[in-house]
C-alpha cells in the first residue's frame, strides 16, 4: 500500500469528525427551542388565542427571552378568569418588556434580573436607569435593588427620588440584605408618618455612611 | 596466497611512498576552490532575502540562549498543514470555546434563601419568611374571618386549591411551606376561593393589566 492510498481513509475519518462536530451544536440549539406546544397553554386556551400565545412563546425563545414567565402570565390570567384577548395582550406586553430588559441588562442577566427589570419598566423606570444599575452592580445582580425600587415607588416614594436612592446604593459592596433592610426601614418610617421621599433619602444616606460610601453628617 | 599480516605491516620504502600519497590527497581536499571575488557575499545575500525565496534567518534573530532548555518552544520552524487539518482545528477550537461559554453561564448552586420578611400584619394581610438554611419558604396569612385560604403564584401555575394554607391558630393564623428554586416569583392569597389578596408585608408588583395587586418573592442564588 502506498502512502497516498493510506491517507484516503484517514481523510474520510477526519471529514466525518468535522461533520459530527458541526452537527452537534445545531442539534443542541434545536433542543433549546422546543416546537411542541406547551401543554398548560393547550389545556387552558383554544383557537386563535392559543395560536397567538404559542407564537409569542416561540418568538421569545428565538430571541433568548425566557418563555416560562410568559406561560405563567397566561396561566395567571386564566386563573383570574379574564377574557383571553386581554390575557394575550398582557403576555405580549410582558414579552416586549423582557426584550427591552435583555437589551438594557445584557446577555449575562439572570431570569430573576430580567423579570425585575421588566417589572421596573412597567412601573415607568427608564431603560437608561436599568443600564446604569447593571453596570454598577456587575455580577451582584439587579433583581433585589429593582424589586425594592418598584416597591417603594408603589408605597409613595416619588419615582425620581427612588431612582436616585437605588442608583446611589448600586455599589456591589451594598448587599441584597442591605436593600431588604432599607425597604423595611423606609416602610417603617412611612408607617410612623414620615414623608415617603424624605424617609427614602435619609435611610439611603445612612446606608451609604455605613458602607463608607459617604461621609457622616457634620 | 599472501600472508594477511603483510598488508598491515609495511616496511621501508613502501610505507614512505604510501604516506606521501596520503598527504597529497589530504592537501588536495583541504584546498579551497577558487571563486570570483564577492561571489560568496552575493550568495549569502540571496539566501537571507525572503523576497528572493530565501528561508534562512540570520543568526542574530534566532531565539536567545537565555531560553535554555526550553528554546525549542520558541524556535521558529516550518509546519505543513493541509486545508482539512486547518478546518478541523478551527472547528475544535470553536467547540471548545462554546463549551467554555456554556460552562461560564452555569448557575452556582443555591445556598441562601432570601424572602420578604415583615412584621406581623393586621387581619387580611399576609407575611412570608424564609427558612434560612433551606429553600423552603414559609407563607403566612392572617384572617380570623376566612374559611379557607390558598396560595397561587408562578411556582404552582396559579392553580387555586393546589397549595392550601392550614389554620395554625384559632385566631386566624394561616401558614404553608413551599420548596422553591432561586428566582423571582409573584404570588397572591386566594381567600374563600374567590377573593385575591396580596401579601401586604412583601414587595408589590404593579399590575394594571390584570387589575389586581400581587406580591413579589425573591429567592436569592448564591454567588
Amino acid at each position: 500500500m502506498t502512502p497516498r492510498q493510506g491517507s484516503a481513509p484517514r481523510t474520510r475519518a477526519l471529514a466525518a469528525l468535522l461533520l459530527l462536530a458541526l452537527a452537534a451544536p445545531v442539534a443542541a440549539g434545536a433542543q433549546d427551542v422546543p416546537r411542541a406546544p406547551d401543554p398548560r397553554i393547550a389545556a387552558r386556551f383554544t383557537g386563535e388565542h392559543r395560536v397567538r400565545l404559542e407564537a409569542i412563546l416561540d418568538s421569545a425563545r428565538a430571541a433568548d427571552i425566557p418563555a416560562e414567565p410568559l406561560v405563567q402570565r397566561a396561566l395567571e390570567g386564566a386563573s383570574r378568569r379574564l377574557p383571553p384577548a386581554r390575557i394575550v395582550t398582557a403576555v405580549a406586553g410582558l414579552a416586549e418588556r423582557l426584550r427591552l430588559a435583555r437589551r438594557a441588562l445584557g446577555a449575562p442577566a439572570s431570569e430573576a434580573d430580567l423579570l425585575a427589570a421588566a417589572s421596573a419598566l412597567h412601573a415607568g423606570i427608564e431603560p437608561a436607569t436599568l443600564e446604569r444599575l447593571a453596570r454598577s452592580r456587575g455580577s451582584a445582580g439587579v433583581a433585589l435593588p429593582l424589586i425594592v425600587l418598584v416597591d417603594i415607588v408603589e408605597r409613595g416614594v416619588p419615582q425620581d427620588t427612588a431612582e436616585r436612592v437605588i442608583l446611589s446604593l448600586s455599589d456591589p459592596r451594598v448587599a441584597d440584605a442591605d436593600f431588604q433592610a432599607l425597604r423595611q426601614s423606609i416602610l417603617g418610617d412611612i408607617g410612623s408618618g414620615a414623608p415617603a421621599g424624605v424617609a427614602a433619602a435619609a435611610r439611603a444616606r445612612g446606608l451609604l455612611v455605613t458602607h463608607g460610601l459617604a461621609a457622616p453628617m457634620p | 596466497m599472501p600472508d594477511d599480516t603483510t598488508m598491515f605491516d609495511p616496511t621501508g620504502d613502501e610505507a614512505a611512498e604510501r604516506d606521501a600519497r596520503w598527504r597529497r590527497v589530504v592537501g588536495e581536499l583541504r584546498r579551497e576552490p577558487s571563486v570570483r571575488p564577492g561571489a560568496l557575499d552575493e550568495v549569502m545575500a540571496a539566501v537571507l532575502d525572503p523576497a528572493a525565496g530565501g528561508s534562512v534567518r540570520p543568526i542574530d534573530s534566532a531565539p536567545s540562549r537565555r531560553a535554555g532548555r526550553l528554546g525549542w518552544l520558541v524556535r521558529p520552524r516550518m509546519i505543513a498543514v493541509t486545508p482539512l487539518h486547518a478546518a478541523a482545528a478551527l472547528v475544535l477550537a470553536a467547540v471548545a470555546l462554546g463549551a467554555a461559554l456554556v460552562r461560564r453561564g452555569d448557575a452556582p448552586a443555591p445556598s441562601v434563601v432570601a424572602a420578604p420578611a415583615g412584621p406581623a400584619a393586621a387581619a387580611a394581610t399576609g407575611t412570608s419568611e424564609a427558612a434560612a438554611a433551606s429553600r423552603t419558604v414559609q407563607f403566612v396569612f392572617v384572617s380570623g374571618a376566612a374559611r379557607e385560604v390558598s396560595l397561587v403564584g408562578d411556582f404552582n401555575d396559579w392553580q387555586t386549591g393546589t397549595t392550601p394554607l392550614r389554620r395554625a391558630s384559632p385566631d386566624g393564623l394561616w401558614t404553608v411551606e413551599v420548596p422553591l428554586e432561586p428566582g423571582r416569583y409573584t404570588y397572591a392569597f386566594v381567600v374563600d376561593g374567590t377573593r385575591w389578596v396580596p401579601d401586604d408585608a412583601a414587595p408589590r408588583a404593579p399590575d394594571d393589566e390584570f387589575g389586581g395587586e400581587k406580591s413579589v418573592l425573591y429567592v436569592r442564588q448564591d454567588t
